[in-house]
């Protein structure tokens, strides 16, 4: 490796290169994660009582997870979620990229993708919290449905799980359809033509022809989605009642409300974990690699 | 300025793969000098090493008196014409031309100045502020050369670089690649799989086949006296008849080629290495033949002509002699003209003849049996 | 009408929802500024006002947000964007074994959740005596957005011929005269949107800030501690401001692309006839 890059860059810049990365990959990514791993398995402790004789190797920290059934509860509540919220937002995008990738012309489709975007380079906090507008109260969402006689008093939105759903898939969207629209970009559109020519009805092209050739798309922008969803603390925290709490709203209470780290890492680990579970998952699932992923 | 090329042992290995044989050459310095082969042939890779983007596995690389097998690339006074160009997309035409002096920390004005020369040498005075995106493809082609030239080589690599151009541009290239080298004295080396190009313009041609050099001549002899079987049917058409050697009389050699009647031809190597009834090849050119009307018994092969072509200044036959193998006959349109009685054309018989000192005959190479077919027209145009 | 029709039309009908779905949440939030009711919505409209613009500028943890989040932005960029691009050198440039562990270990940040790298960065660097605060923000943000740089850059390298690098060496040039005259103006493109995006990525981060900004609050966390305690339309205000912003630097973008592609075509046009 050293040489390859050597013979291509020559050795300062080459050793700058390396230098980068191994700030990156090691102080910034391999050896904090180490060290949260390696929090989660020692007792939360004093200053005073670091490597003395309570400093232990114990799975404490995970057995309070498995005993607490609350939390037991959120956690598979986030797992269920941000499934759902995965599968809507593919739902929701699956139309819009194909729309984009091999029906809009070109002019068309860049202009879209570009309106796609404009939300996206507004704070996350403030989409969400625009969606908290709409679902106030006396927003004007239950103004509308009480206008329109739907409701005969407003319903309280941001009670349940209806306004987190829709705020996530909101926030989440563009990691879905990006993926998706490169990868049915890249599909002949002769094959579309051929598969409709032999009498394929629009299903049955989609299924046999479209959705063959996007799975990578597919996978990576659920892949994504997921971690996002599953990871998210700003839009359960807006939009979720206090009783409809996130895993990650937990993992946060034990850092700066309970104070104990070293819990708090455990958790964290276990959500870490899940994400390599789905990712992991996902990768079989549609016999992608990571190769397919990072496009 | 001396542009010699000087290759010792030069060998290439890949893993288990050889892809240059341990090869010794000489180039003389102001020399324009090809290597000719299909691809695949390891010319490509002798270019490198001579470049120095590769290091040879074995043996030394030497330009004028100075080693350059341990020399990187760019302290090599060599300059390179890819065959994309390899122009700087974001540069204008100067800043290409005058990047190489550019890195060598040549002031602004003396780049101008050597650009402006060079350009007038190529003959696009004037569109120096272009980006190079703008130019025509022989422009490009033109600064490319330009450009290479800017920074004075000894020597002037060029690897296969008007494969990209349309028929009519290449062959004006050709002649101002010629000019341009005649007029500089730079040691040009040119790669390609074009014998055109090779025999149109290079002094000498080394004619490469499978990581080895096979002949290293000028056109004319490479064309006339080909010292192996590759180079006969590489350079130029040829038919091919093996057989066995009936009689040897001095250069002459009469080979039994499973036709009606024995064929002969001149053993430009010299018959060391031929004895009666050693297999041999016999090689006759297609323009070579005289063909007769089918009742003309002077003329020894009998043949049926299956297809014919017409190519302006020639014709194109394709004869089934009467024993089996099918030869390849070019006559000349002036000749066609002086016999009007003598019909060609596809279906009609014919007779062949050949001046037997004007077809040559080389011993079979090792591992070579005589083929079941006879004969077989190798075409490589 | 055939079944073909109705789909287009269902897709056109599907499109023009989607976007309503897209933009009016925008729409809603930019009018609540222009409400004068203490609470931020549209209704009711207790009437038309610009005093939540002057409530805004006069909101001095605002300004100290911001100012926070500008030198977090400056500090990612130059972290994260000499980071990605030296991993896409690497990675378009290496070959054989190891190399898929290291890509790995590249994309990595990009499928942890943002809150698992704010932790494990807050934990890592408290062993060396950093706590949360600006810099620590710096590191743990620029640990994912370099993976995002990488990505934009390594598209880029991926489609560039390297017989230009060849063809600058054999002038005579040095490595690094090669790097810095022929592949880094090359990349510049890459490397320019990537500054953006990584400036954008850096400026809106919420998960991982949450955890490693320490007392330094960045415009985001000031935004949401806002927009759970103490909400006025002075939020919408400054929403209001970046939608605005955001646009124009859209629009801008849309007609840079337009002259680029209309000028693309007339120079196809010059090379065919002067070929």
């Amino acid at each position: 490796m050293w040489r390859q890059l050597c013979d291509r860059f020559g050795m300062p810049l080459g050793m700058a290169v390396v230098a980068l990365m191994g700030i990156w990959l090691i102080l910034m990514v391999l050896l904090p994660q180490w060290q949260m791993i390696d929090y989660s398995l020692h007792p939360s402790l004093l200053p005073a009582e670091q490597g003395g004789e309570k400093d232990v190797w114990t799975l404490a920290n995970y057995a309070t997870f498995f005993q607490n059934e609350i939390h037991l509860s959120i956690f598979f509540k986030t797992i269920w979620s941000s499934v759902l919220v995965t599968a809507l937002t593919l739902a929701v995008s699956y139309p819009l990229a194909y729309y984009l990738a091999k029906v809009a012309r070109p002019g068309q489709a860049a202009l879209c993708l570009l309106l796609l975007i404009i939300p996206f380079w507004i704070n996350e906090i403030l989409r969400t919290f625009a969606w908290y507008i709409i679902f106030a109260f006396r927003g004007p969402l239950n103004e509308l449905l009480f206008a329109l006689g739907l409701i005969d008093r407003p319903i309280r939105f941001l009670n349940g799980d209806i306004g987190v759903l829709v705020g996530m898939v909101y926030a989440y969207i563009l990691f879905m359809v990006f993926p998706l629209y490169n990868a049915i970009e890249s599909l002949d559109r002769n094959q579309i033509r051929a598969a409709r020519d032999l009498g394929a009805g629009w299903i049955r092209t989609h299924r046999r022809i479209v959705i063959p050739h996007a799975k990578p798309g597919i996978a990576t922008g659920c892949i994504m989605t997921f971690m996002l969803a599953a990871g998210s603390y700003a839009v359960p925290a807006l939009l979720g009642a206090p009783g409809s709490r996130w895993f990650t709203q937990i993992i946060y209470n034990w850092f700066f409300e309970g104070g104990d780290w070293n819990q708090g890492a455990a958790y964290a680990f276990l959500l870490l974990a899940l994400c390599i579970v789905f990712v992991t998952l996902v990768m079989r699932l549609f016999k992608v690699g990571l190769g397919d992923i990072a496009r | 300025m001396d542009g010699r090329v000087s290759l010792n042992q030069v060998a290439m290995h890949f893993g288990d793969f050889t892809a240059i044989q341990p090869t010794t050459l000489e180039i003389e310095s102001g020399e324009f000098f090809s290597f000719l082969g299909p691809s695949g042939c390891g010319k490509t890779t002798l270019l490198n090493i001579i470049s120095g983007f590769l290091s040879p596995s074995e043996g030394d690389v030497a330009i004028g008196d100075s080693d350059m097998t341990r020399v990187p690339v760019n302290r090599r006074p060599t300059a390179m014409i890819f065959q994309n160009l390899a122009l700087f997309p974001l540069m204008s035409v100067y800043e290409n031309i005058e990047f190489g002096l550019e890195v060598r920390g040549i002031d602004r004005r003396r780049r101008r100045q050597k650009a402006d020369e060079l350009l007038a040498l190529v003959a696009l005075e004037g569109s120096g502020h272009k980006p190079v995106g703008d130019l025509s493809g022989g422009q490009k082609q033109r600064i490319a050369i330009a450009r290479a030239l800017a920074v004075e080589p000894r020597v002037l690599l060029l690897d296969e670089p008007l494969s990209a151009l349309d028929l009519k541009l290449r062959q004006h290239m050709r002649t101002e690649l010629k000019a341009i080298q005649r007029k500089t004295g730079i040691t040009f080396i040119y790669i390609t799989h074009d014998q055109g190009e090779a025999l149109t313009m290079s002094d000498r041609v080394a004619v490469m086949s499978a990581g080895r050099i096979e002949q290293v001549a000028d056109p004319a002899t490479l064309y006339r006296q080909p010292a192996s079987d590759f180079v006969a049917s590489f350079v130029g058409e040829n038919n091919r008849f093996s057989g066995r050697v009936m009689k040897i009389d001095g250069d002459t050699v009469t080979l039994d080629a499973s036709l009606t009647v024995p064929v002969a031809g001149r053993a430009i190597a010299g018959t060391d290495a031929l004895t009666v009834g050693a297999p041999a090849t016999l090689y006759v050119r297609p323009e070579q033949w005289r063909v007769g009307a089918a009742d003309d018994t002077r003329l020894p092969l009998a043949g049926v002509i299956e297809n014919e072509h017409f190519e302006g200044a020639w014709l194109t036959l394709d004869v089934a002699l009467a024993q089996g193998p099918r030869v390849r006959v070019h006559v000349a349109q002036s000749t066609a003209q002086e016999s009007p009685d003598l019909s060609l054309s596809a279906g009609m018989s014919c007779r062949l003849d050949y001046t037997p000192a004007r077809a040559i005959v080389l011993p079979a190479e090792v591992g070579e049996e005589v083929g079941e077919e006879g004969a077989h027209v190798a075409t490589t145009v | 009408m055939n079944a073909s029709r109705w789909l287009s039309l269902g897709l056109r009908a599907y499109l023009v929802i989607f976007f309503v779905y897209l933009f009016l949440p925008l729409v809603i939030m930019a009018a609540a500024t222009f409400n004068a009711s203490r609470f931020p919505t549209v209704t009711p409209w207790t009437g038309t006002t610009l005093q939540w613009f002057s409530a805004l500028w006069a909101d001095g943890g605002m300004w100290d947000a911001l100012f926070n989040s500008a030198v977090v932005a400056v500090g990612v960029l130059c972290l994260a964007v000499p980071i990605g691009v030296a991993s896409a050198l690497f990675l378009t440039t290496v070959e054989g074994r190891g190399k898929s562990f290291v890509y790995a270990l590249i994309l990595s940040p990009l499928l942890t959740p943002g809150v698992i790298i704010g932790i494990s960065t807050l934990i890592f660097w408290r062993g060396w005596g950093l706590n949360g605060g600006i810099v620590l923000t710096v590191i743990a943000q620029s640990a994912f957005i370099a993976a995002y740089v990488m990505l934009m850059v390594t598209a880029r390298l991926q489609r560039f011929d390297r017989t230009l690098e060849r063809a600058a060496l054999d002038l005579g040039a040095s490595q690094w005269q090669m790097f810095r005259r022929v592949l880094l103006p090359y990349l510049r493109p890459a490397i320019l949107s990537a500054a953006v995006l990584a400036f954008l990525q850096s400026l809106e981060n919420y998960n991982t800030t949450l955890f490693v900004a320490g007392y330094d609050t960045t415009l985001t966390l000031y935004i949401a501690s806002k927009v759970r305690t103490g909400l006025t339309p002075a939020v919408n205000a400054l929403a209001l401001i970046m939608i605005l912003f955001t646009v124009a630097m859209a629009m801008v973008y849309e007609i840079k692309r337009r002259r680029e592609a209309r000028l693309a075509v007339a120079r196809l046009a010059v090379t065919d006839e002067s070929a």
